[in-house]
């Protein structure tokens, strides 16, 4: 279904014309070699997701004894059908766009507040506080595991949807934060001057001007952290014990059976259940993600 | 600065994510620190114990050596798929006429995929019995005799740790390095052609200098990623087999959530912490003193 980038070969050129130099030649030369090259990085870069995906529609004693390389002898669902009662599938979805969609309104309402103060309304120590964001762009999440332990076990948090969200939330805020700030410089202040004029205060110029100004970037925030979001194993699997909260990546572990012997076209058909409600967002929104990645960096 | 706004608006708007930033970042931060001066198991009472967790560490714990070579080994790994790898596949896509969109789509994709599932499907791709992808593909290429349990082998696992987590994110390098080389003056390029200067010398002594500041972001994105990197190792092979493969980040979690030991898990905590801090510094010196030259 993927590998169907790779280009035809150019039929063979003419021979050359003693004439024409050989710089002529050379960009198409080179032109050809980047093509092949690039079709066998993108192979090696999709092969791996195409052969997961071949072998959760593979049944057991096909996988067992067959070449992996092979294509699936007969084709079967049943692999579906088991992953769905050896874990708890739609609990962990559903856990995942709860964990998701809570971190994400945290992050887009707190980040956007954090800049239009910094950014719009400004105050004599916006730079020191623009300053302290960014450390949490450079420290790794892993700082926070024990400290945050230790502090959710005093007041109760661990287990719980909360223990998840805040650090998530938290860590992506610096992000956020200057994606938005860095939107915020492009409102021109005389949109400002004008609803200041119209007697309209910091409040509504937030909610009536700036908020709904700034829909694109909230896009863009929301899908990058989506994918970190969604994805995210460490929190999870340091603050939830109880299976009812288990995130994907955490119910995914529930198919290493015990003695680590894993039912791996189960498994392999769970990754796929588990992965293509993002894959389908990526897919249908990438032109908006792509940019967002881009420019998250760039302005990082 | 808005005209008519006022101290409590500013307050309104700064406070609630400060609070969260603080209570969620900057908090744990300054907490690591101070927990990495005590002796507590979680249970019993803290006992102030002064440097001796630090003394511990850099004179008396193999294992955090180990965990700190293997973690370089490691970022090494990860810097030379990601930013090489992004560099190479960017640059030939420049030259490409068609299907840019569908490469990049494509390449970026094992990047949303989670570190659970990537941790699987590696873990199928090296293992040995039943055969997986590399070892059957060396059978086919007629290197059987290179054939082994990846996974297992203490002279290959940490290569084998390392590559799916420099896999996973050459996509999204490529991305933000090509978004760069395609915003390289067209006009430069063409002189530079015109002057007889081959797509070498066109990209070492046009594009790359041009694109430098950017090379910096991700050098540095790379870098800190890689030294936080832990899913992908700790459920691949948890450190092992013996501490083969074991990073500062998983010797740091078994230490606080399997041997309780709190405190010294944060002193190893707030090296890592110095390591990334001492890393970014470095990459800008080394960075801005090959531009002075």
């Amino acid at each position: 279904m993927i590998v169907q980038t790779a280009p035809a070969t150019p039929p063979p050129t003419l021979s050359p014309v003693p004439t024409i130099n050989r710089r002529r030649r050379k960009p198409s030369l080179h032109r050809t070699l980047s093509r092949v090259l690039i079709s066998l990085i993108v192979i090696v870069q999709v092969y791996p997701l195409a052969w997961l995906f071949l072998t959760s529609l593979r049944t057991e004693q096909d996988f067992a004894t067959g070449d992996p390389f092979a294509l699936p002898g007969s084709l079967t669902w049943e692999n579906y059908a088991r992953a769905f009662e050896t874990g708890d599938l739609g609990r962990n979805i559903l856990n995942s766009f709860i964990v998701t969609m809570g971190a994400n309104v945290v992050i887009v309402l707190f980040g956007m507040m954090a800049a239009y103060a910094i950014q719009v309304l400004g105050f004599r120590l916006s730079k020191f506080v623009r300053g302290l964001f960014l450390i949490g762009i450079i420290v790794p999440v892993q700082i926070a595991l024990v400290p945050l332990f230790i502090d959710y076990s005093a007041v109760n948090l661990l287990d719980t949807y909360q223990s998840m969200i805040i650090p998530l939330a938290g860590f992506a805020l610096p992000m956020s934060v200057y994606l938005f700030s860095s939107f915020f410089e492009y409102i021109p202040r005389e949109t400002y001057e004008a609803a200041s004029l119209d007697g309209a205060g910091p409040y509504r110029i937030f909610g009536l001007i700036t908020l709904p100004l700034s829909l694109n970037t909230v896009v863009t925030v929301v899908l990058v952290n989506s994918i970190f979001i969604w994805n995210d194993f460490i929190f999870a699997n340091t603050f939830v014990l109880s299976e009812e909260l288990k995130t994907i990546p955490l119910g995914l572990q529930n198919y290493i059976g015990a003695m680590g012997k894993v039912d791996w076209t189960a498994t392999f058909a769970a990754v796929c259940v588990t992965i293509t409600p993002l894959l389908l967002v990526f897919l249908v929104l990438n032109k908006a993600m792509i940019q967002g990645l881009e420019s998250g960096a760039t302005k990082g | 600065m808005l005209p008519n706004r006022s101290k409590t608006s500013v307050l309104v708007f700064l406070l609630p994510p400060l609070l969260l930033y603080c209570a969620a970042v900057l908090f744990p931060i300054l907490q690591s620190l101070f927990l990495s001066f005590f002796s507590w198991n979680g249970i019993s009472d803290m006992e102030f114990i002064g440097f001796e967790n630090y003394v511990r560490m850099l004179t008396a714990d193999d294992i955090f050596w180990r965990s700190f070579a293997n973690a370089l080994i490691y970022l090494a790994i990860c810097l030379v798929l990601q930013l090489g790898g992004a560099l190479v596949v960017a640059s030939l896509l420049t030259s490409l006429r068609r299907g840019r969109e569908l490469i990049k789509t494509l390449y970026l994709l094992p990047a949303v995929i989670s570190t659970v599932a990537i941790a699987f499907l590696f873990v199928r791709i090296y293992s040995i019995d039943p055969v997986g992808l590399l070892n059957q593909l060396l059978h086919w290429v007629g290197l059987g005799t290179f054939e082994r349990a990846w996974l297992s082998d203490v002279n290959t696992v940490l290569a084998a740790v390392s590559a799916p987590e420099g896999w996973r994110f050459t996509g999204l390098y490529m991305l933000i390095i090509y978004a760069a080389l395609i915003a390289v003056p067209k006009e430069l390029e063409e002189a530079a052609v015109l002057d007889g200067a081959s797509q070498w010398t066109l990209f070492t002594k046009i594009r790359f200098p041009y694109i430098r500041p950017v090379w910096i972001t991700t050098t540095i994105m790379a870098t800190t990623y890689g030294l936080r990197g832990f899913d992908i190792p700790y459920l691949m092979t948890s450190g092992g087999p013996g501490q083969s493969s074991e990073l500062l980040t998983t010797y740091m979690y078994k230490t606080a959530f399997t041997s309780t030991d709190f405190g010294y898990a944060s002193t190893v905590s707030v090296f890592i912490v110095i390591e990334c801090l001492a890393a970014v510094g470095l990459i800008l010196f080394m960075l801005k003193r090959k531009a002075d030259s």
